[in-house]
């Protein structure tokens, strides 16, 4: 019997009714069917016996049978099972049910709801296991430091993968462009990156087009940011009491009785200026973001194109910054068995820094000096102290500074599939970045400003033509291309044994160059004075070019892993790396990760189990750290050589080699041991996982100093063991209350405990660091120890003279070096967020939260106070004075303080990150919109902290000014406005 | 279509095997060969550049400038630490007082600073004989390297007493106790004598040196710096013969006006027997801070005021002493040049001697140090003879009437002492000076300052280099 065909039609939405365009509508019996067009409606003929099934990648499919239906509203369910999902691991991806590894998956929506430029900032308070230190400076990128930090001297950033293309930050990036960022934490997914894979990975996969109709989506947003926690500083007479009483002090304890009693230095108490000098250096910050993208395709080409444009005003005065990025990824299918595809980003970013020690000038500024005069002209502190009136450098009266970077990134991948189920894969990628630096410096003007004594004619005394401009221009650029050939294997034998291999060959090859040009006396006028030409030609000027050495790698990669239906999994996966950076004979390593898990909710028992999943999974491998300073005995020549001879003083070049090398210094080597756990339970409500780590690199870089007798330079080698251990955890929590009402709560917390367990050299150097520029250092590398722990004299209290009292660790009556002791680290104990998320009918609501705990700040700015500098106010008005001792505060002083506890403060903080409020305006069927969504933001609103500085979130290297506030720019507070639109 | 597909195949496939056959068998593909300049780089024509490099070190902080003066000039009698009571200036407080400990970080400096200097002449020593070049120019390199190692040694010993000796680039398996350990002040003076014998013998004439060359090391230097050394260790017959030889050379005189000495027109004049070269013009190769860290502080100055002439010794010059004024800066005085020294500068007077007329406020210091000049050679001469006889009266008259005073009376060592302290003042000697005398205690004690007799001797050893030793290496006495 022949029924006759019949059109039907229908619509595909998602739960919110929102159209999905592109969705498949297929009648399998017959092998016909369409896509759901731009508004996710569809014919198709059918027969009434026909089944039509409905998929969309990331929804439960669903099957109809046609009956006498003509008309369909079809919902698709999106499918919160992960048991389909899928993850982006090192050449390939894996089924994240049965993956045997621990990475954090962060989706790019989720990203998306925080106005920042990287998406590293993003991160922070989202994965577990990944610290985030965020940078509110205008294009500054955060510090990400996966599972603690593991060396000393080597590299510490993670190894970033965009699209297949191994880089060393995500800077260029348009967080809107991410469809998914996955961080890779333990031995069996990072073993796959051999000696990049020890700081672990961050793995970005960009948007695709998906086919179906072109959609469009325009989003923006722009807001103003203002610093958010403030220091108050004293005022002008606070300052003159302050100043006047520290010169006493310093008269009474000179050991010269005749100036006891002397006013001689002290600062008049009736002052015309008060000063607050924060104030102006700085402005309301501005940003503005802007968001074009395109997604569409027919079966064959799929396309996305997206460009993003962000402009960023700083809260320092002319500190400015703003990106274009341009993306285009296509996906070509050219066979069957053919796919072809490209994914290609283009940033321009241009900016103009400003100098952050502008924050220290202004906190030590005094008060009583004015940003200019009656007469017009700069205030001048050279009487009173060293330090520079800030406003002359924040105004940018004589200096002009610009950036330009343009990056271009881009992979190239061939997918051929040569027999069932074996693929081979061809990717080729390049990565090519240019920077241009133009400095100039109006040296005369500046000098003029900077001190009313100084005149044209003691500009730079007698030299016959002085540099009273001076113009630098640095070109850079980095190059670095990668060949990627591998096959990758995946079949089941009878339905029980699944493997999935790969196995493959890459190369890579990075060089970076530099050219810089100095010339003096450009002209003033601003269309010239970055024109090196314009400037004189003479042998003053100072060109300076460096080439790097090409460092390559060759490699080899494998991966099998193996599940015996889905529920026992086994994992190998390994990688031999040729490094050209290291010694001929010892340049390859090898690399592996071995795991097994096991899927307990497989097996019968657990069938009527409150679990949907319960997985457990143990990993272990050797990881490596190529990014390690490298013995090159290079002869010292240039400023350390040259010497002025015969009476013209002509520089003749000296040579001298005054270091020793280590030739067996090679990459760093890091055993990672992992324990998770991973469940889903009540009805796929609630997940979480829990994982146990301990990383320990096996022969650390560190400094080895010889006695100085033998004159040569500190150099590096392998001498000892850091250790990092610690537990994660993260919970979940998403349901529905009603057809209205959604939610999904977020919590996520590490611990890490980090130190240096062993070392083997005598003549390892305790290296000594965070020098605060007064003779003063805060911090030491030793055994036992965190990474970038203070070494510090401990305050007993302030005395009946209102001085210091230091403890004498030592018992041995006498205040010095060896009664220092360490008081922990830069680096947090703990850390973690709590994320609240609602979506109520057309509103929506967002908490994001980040806490960290068990960290240590050093008040660098305060510590370096020197005589006639700006105190805080606090500071003032608990100072020790005669009439009102003091047991915590000491008098007023000018000496340069020894490092000690008391600028040693607790880092601990907890912020509310990110709270964002949303309503998605309701459109007609047929109106120009698919979705308009107004927001608005609120970035840091508000923080819980211990500090008294500006911010307790203080990146850095940590042997320099990681968690010291000196230079360090303020964390912000935000407020946006934004809009999201498909069309 | 399909024949496109077959072809599509077919290609795809060739273009599998030769990627993968292309990619497979290059392994030495990491084989890169270095583009920077290694130990590779020192073939014979670096054999001059070595030996610059040693010269190089003497323009460095450590070697010459904060730790060197505070140890020299602070410690004595002719100095305060200067500068404003709560600098500190790190430990020239300490030094100032002379309460002086181990951990003294202008000890630690000018030891990490001498040493780096002779492991860059141990390069030098070590490889310009191996070289196939100049016979000529072979042997007056060498000269040069031993006698700036000996120069080096020599400050050393003034400073610390016996020290270790290294004679030759050491490697990291070479270190033990014994190159780790002090060898005795008589020792390190014969190995001192040593190189300062081998460089009379190889050094040309200052004469002998083209113009573009002026600054190099010179046998008259040599025979200079020998008859010093030789006056540390009471050697007066040698004294007497080597400042003869220098003085019989003529290729020395005196600078007409002692004022002129430390101008930057006098740089490598007559008088000049060695000096730091230093340029200051960019690109500058100067003396690291050496006049910043003495400029005069506070409006209108450019330095940080430090090493400042004592009351003492503004009162030890005579009335019609010219020498005075040349070595003081007095605030509200005007300078030779037009620089106006403020009146409320906060120290009272200044080091004349480190002051740079051309680009004061360079960092670089740009004008030479002098380090040995004709006036010591005839005030060595006079102190020998005045030991073993002779005629003392020219050499010091010589010295004294350039000065603008009269003849001496007075022909006594005491009294050649006195006029070594005038005339040499803030040149870094009388420190060691009143060590050397046997008078150091009398001298200080009885201006107050606490100079223990059997310890201040010589400052101490770092103790951070005592430690990192094992203890191979020995404290000095009562430190």
């Amino acid at each position: 019997m022949i029924f006759a065909q019949n059109s039907v039609s229908g619509k595909v939405t998602d739960e919110y009714d929102i159209p999905l365009p592109g969705a498949n509508v297929t009648i399998d019996s017959r092998q016909k069917g369409t896509q759901t067009d731009f508004d996710g409606g569809f014919t198709l003929e059918v027969y009434p016996g026909d089944v039509i099934t409905i998929s969309y990648l990331g929804y439960i499919k669903q099957t109809i049978p046609v009956g006498d239906k003509t008309k369909f509203i079809i919902k698709l369910k999106e499918d919160v099972s992960a048991l389909s999902e899928v993850v982006v691991v090192g050449y390939g991806t894996q089924k994240k049910a049965i993956l045997t590894s621990a990475v954090s998956q962060v989706k790019g929506e989720d990203l998306a709801k925080e106005p920042v430029l990287n998406a590293a900032q993003a991160l922070q308070g989202k994965a577990s296991g990944v610290l985030v230190m965020a940078s509110d400076a205008p294009g500054q990128a955060s510090t990400v430091i996966i599972r603690g930090l593991g060396t000393v001297q080597g590299g510490r950033d993670p190894l970033y993968v965009v699209d297949g293309v191994l880089t060393d930050n995500i800077n260029n990036i348009n967080s809107a462009d991410i469809e998914s960022l996955n961080v890779l934490k333990d031995a069996a997914s990072l073993a796959i990156y051999g000696n990049r894979g020890a700081n672990g990975v961050v793995m970005v996969t960009t948007k695709k087009g998906k086919s179906g109709k072109m959609v469009l989506n325009f989003d923006t947003y722009t807001g103003f940011r203002d610093i958010l926690s403030r220091v108050e500083m004293a005022n002008a007479s606070q300052y003159v009491t302050y100043s006047n009483e520290a010169l006493r002090r310093d008269y009474l304890t000179d050991n010269d009785p005749t100036n006891d009693d002397s006013t001689f230095g002290f600062i008049p108490t009736n002052q015309k200026y008060d000063t607050n000098w924060l104030d102006e250096i700085t402005q309301q910050g501005l940003v503005s973001n802007y968001n074009l993208s395109a997604s569409g395709g027919s079966d064959n080409v799929k396309a996305f194109f997206s460009a993003g444009f962000n402009e960023e005003r700083g809260v320092l005065l002319n500190d400015e910054f703003n990106r274009l990025t341009l993306r285009s990824n296509v996906d070509y299918k050219i066979s069957d068995k053919i796919d072809f595809s490209h994914n290609v980003g283009v940033q321009l970013a241009s900016g103009s820094p400003q100098n952050y020690g502008l924050f220290t000038s202004a906190y030590k500024q005094a008060p009583i000096i004015p940003v200019r005069d009656e007469n017009g002209a700069y205030g001048s502190s050279t009487s009173l102290n060293s330090v520079a009136n800030p406003a002359v450098d924040a105004g940018n009266e004589f200096k002009k500074d610009k950036n330009k970077f343009f990056k271009i990134q881009g992979a190239f991948k061939l997918d051929y599939e040569i027999i069932e189920d074996l693929t081979f894969t061809s990717r080729f990628s390049i990565e090519t970045e240019y920077g241009r630096f133009y400095a100039f410096r109006d040296r005369l003007g500046n000098f003029l400003a900077q001190n009313p004594f100084n005149t044209e004619s003691s500009f730079e005394g007698d030299s016959e033509n002085p540099a009273k401009t001076r113009l630098t221009v640095t070109h850079t650029n980095t190059y670095r291309w990668f060949l990627d050939n591998y096959f990758t294997y995946k079949k089941t034998f009878n339905e029980k044994h699944t493997l999935n291999a790969t196995l493959g060959i890459t190369s890579e090859e990075n060089r970076s160059e530099l050219l810089s040009a100095t010339r003096n006396n450009v002209p003033l006028d601003p269309n010239l004075n970055f024109n090196l030409n314009t400037g004189d030609e003479d042998d003053t000027q100072l060109n300076s070019g460096a080439l790097s050495v090409v460092d390559r790698l060759y490699s080899y990669i494998a991966r099998v892993n193996y599940d015996y239906k889905d529920k026992y999994l086994l994992g190998g996966s390994f990688r031999r790396d040729g490094s050209s950076k290291f010694q001929k004979g010892q340049q390859f390593g090898n690399f592996y990760a071995v795991s097994a898990g096991w899927v307990v909710t497989e097996e019968k028992f657990m069938a009527n189990s409150i679990f949907n999943i319960l997985k457990l999974r143990a990993s272990y491998g050797e990881l490596g750290n190529q990014n390690v300073p490298l013995n090159v005995l290079a002869a010292t020549t240039g400023s350390a050589g040259f010497y002025p001879f015969g009476q013209n003083q002509d520089l003749q070049q000296g040579i001298t080699i005054t270091g020793t090398i280590q030739e067996d210094l090679t990459w760093e080597t890091t055993n990672e041991f992992d324990l998770g756990l991973e469940f889903t339970l009540l009805n796929y409500r609630l997940s979480g996982e829990l994982d146990f780590y301990r990383r320990l690199n096996t022969n650390a870089t560190l400094q080895i100093e010889l006695p100085d007798i033998i004159g040569f330079d500190p150099f590096n080698s392998h001498v000892g063991e850091i250790e990092n251990k610690g537990i994660e955890f993260a919970l979940n929590w998403k349901d529905n209350i009603g057809e209205d009402f959604k939610y999904n709560v977020g919590f996520n917390v590490s611990y890490n405990e980090n130190k240096i367990t062993k070392v083997t050299n005598p003549f390892f150097s305790e290296q000594l660091g965070g020098f605060i520029n007064n003779g003063q250092y805060t911090k030491k590398v030793a055994v036992g120890q965190p990474l970038g722990s203070f070494y510090l004299y401990d305050i007993e209290g302030i005395d009946d003279q209102g001085d210091f009292v230091y403890k004498d660790l030592n018992d041995d009556g006498v205040i010095d070096e060896s009664d220092r002791a360490y008081f922990g680290s830069y680096l947090p104990k703990f850390f973690g967020g709590f994320n609240l998320g609602i979506q109520y009918k057309q509103f929506d609501f967002g908490v994001e939260t980040f806490a960290n705990v068990g960290n240590k700040v050093y008040n660098g700015k305060k510590a370096q106070r020197f005589g006639n500098e700006n105190i805080e106010l606090l500071n003032f008005n608990s100072r020790y004075t005669t009439g009102r001792p003091s047991n915590t505060t000491p008098r007023a002083f000018n000496n340069v303080p020894l490092s000690s506890t008391y600028y040693l403060e607790d880092g601990d903080f907890f912020r509310i990150n990110n709270i964002t409020a949303g309503y998605t305006i309701p459109m007609k069927n047929n109106s120009f919109f698919n979705t308009v969504r107004i927001y608005a933001t609120a970035k840091n609103p508000f923080v819980f902290q211990k500090f008294t500085g500006f911010s307790p979130e203080l990146s850095g290297d940590p042997l320099g000014n990681a968690g010291i506030e000196l230079d360090a720019y303020p964390t912000l507070r935000s407020f946006y406005i934004g809009l999201n639109t498909s069309f | 279509m399909k024949t496109i597909l077959n072809r599509i195949k077919k290609i795809s496939l060739v273009t599998v095997l030769s990627l993968l056959g292309l990619q497979s068998c290059s392994e030495n593909f990491i084989d890169v060969d270095s583009n920077q300049e290694t130990e590779d780089a020192l073939t014979p024509d670096s054999a001059p550049e070595l030996v610059n490099a040693i010269y190089n070190s003497f323009l460095s902080w450590e070697m010459s400038s904060f730790g060197w003066t505070g140890l020299t000039s602070i410690a004595s009698d002719d100095a305060d630490k200067g500068s404003i009571p709560s600098d500190t200036g790190a430990d020239k407080d300490l030094l100032d007082a002379l309460t002086i400990t181990p951990t003294l970080l202008s000890a630690a400096e000018v030891w990490r600073g001498h040493y780096d200097g002779i492991q860059r002449a141990n390069q030098a020593i070590s490889r310009i004989p191996k070289f196939e070049m100049d016979a000529n120019l072979q042997t007056r390199l060498l000269g040069e390297a031993r006698f700036l190692r000996g120069l080096m040694y020599f400050r050393l010993v003034q400073t610390f007493g016996g020290v270790p000796l290294i004679s030759e680039v050491t490697s990291v398996e070479d270190i033990n106790e014994d190159i780790l350990s002090r060898k005795t002040k008589e020792a390190c003076y014969l190995f001192i004598e040593e190189d300062l014998l081998f460089a009379i013998d190889a050094l040309p004439l200052k004469s002998e040196y083209p113009a573009a060359q002026l600054g190099r090391a010179t046998k008259g230097a040599a025979q200079t710096l020998l008859a010093k050394v030789s006056m540390y260790q009471s050697k007066w017959d040698d004294v007497l013969a080597l400042t003869e030889a220098v003085m019989q050379s003529n290729e020395y005189g005196l600078t007409p006006n002692y004022e002129d000495i430390w101008k930057e027109i006098s740089e490598n004049n007559i008088e000049s027997i060695f000096e730091i070269q230093a340029r200051g013009n960019e690109p500058a190769a100067g003396v690291d801070k050496y006049s910043t860290i003495q400029g005069a502080r506070g409006e209108g100055g450019w330095g940080w005021g430090f090493n400042t002439p004592s009351e003492d010794l503004e009162k030890a010059y005579s009335p019609n002493d010219q020498r005075k004024d040349a070595t003081i800066m007095f605030a509200g005085e005007t300078l030779f040049d037009g620089r106006v020294i403020d009146i409320n500068a906060p120290n009272p007077r200044y080091n004349q001697k480190a002051y740079s007329s051309i680009l004061t406020e360079s960092e670089q210091t740009g004008k030479n140090i002098r380090i040995l000049r004709y006036a010591e050679v005839l005030l060595m001469n006079a102190e020998a003879k005045s030991i073993l006889g002779g005629d003392v009266a020219t050499p010091l008259n010589a010295v004294r009437l350039r000065a603008g005073l009269t003849a001496a009376t007075d022909l006594s060592t005491l009294a050649i002492w006195e006029e070594r302290r005038l005339e040499l003042a803030f040149e870094h000697d009388r420190y060691f000076d009143l060590v050397r005398q046997g008078r150091a205690s009398e001298v200080l004690n009885s201006k107050g300052i606490p100079f223990v007799q059997g310890k201040h001797e010589v400052f101490p050893i770092p103790q951070e280099q005592i430690d990192i030793s094992g203890g191979a290496l020995v404290q000095n006495p009562n430190y």
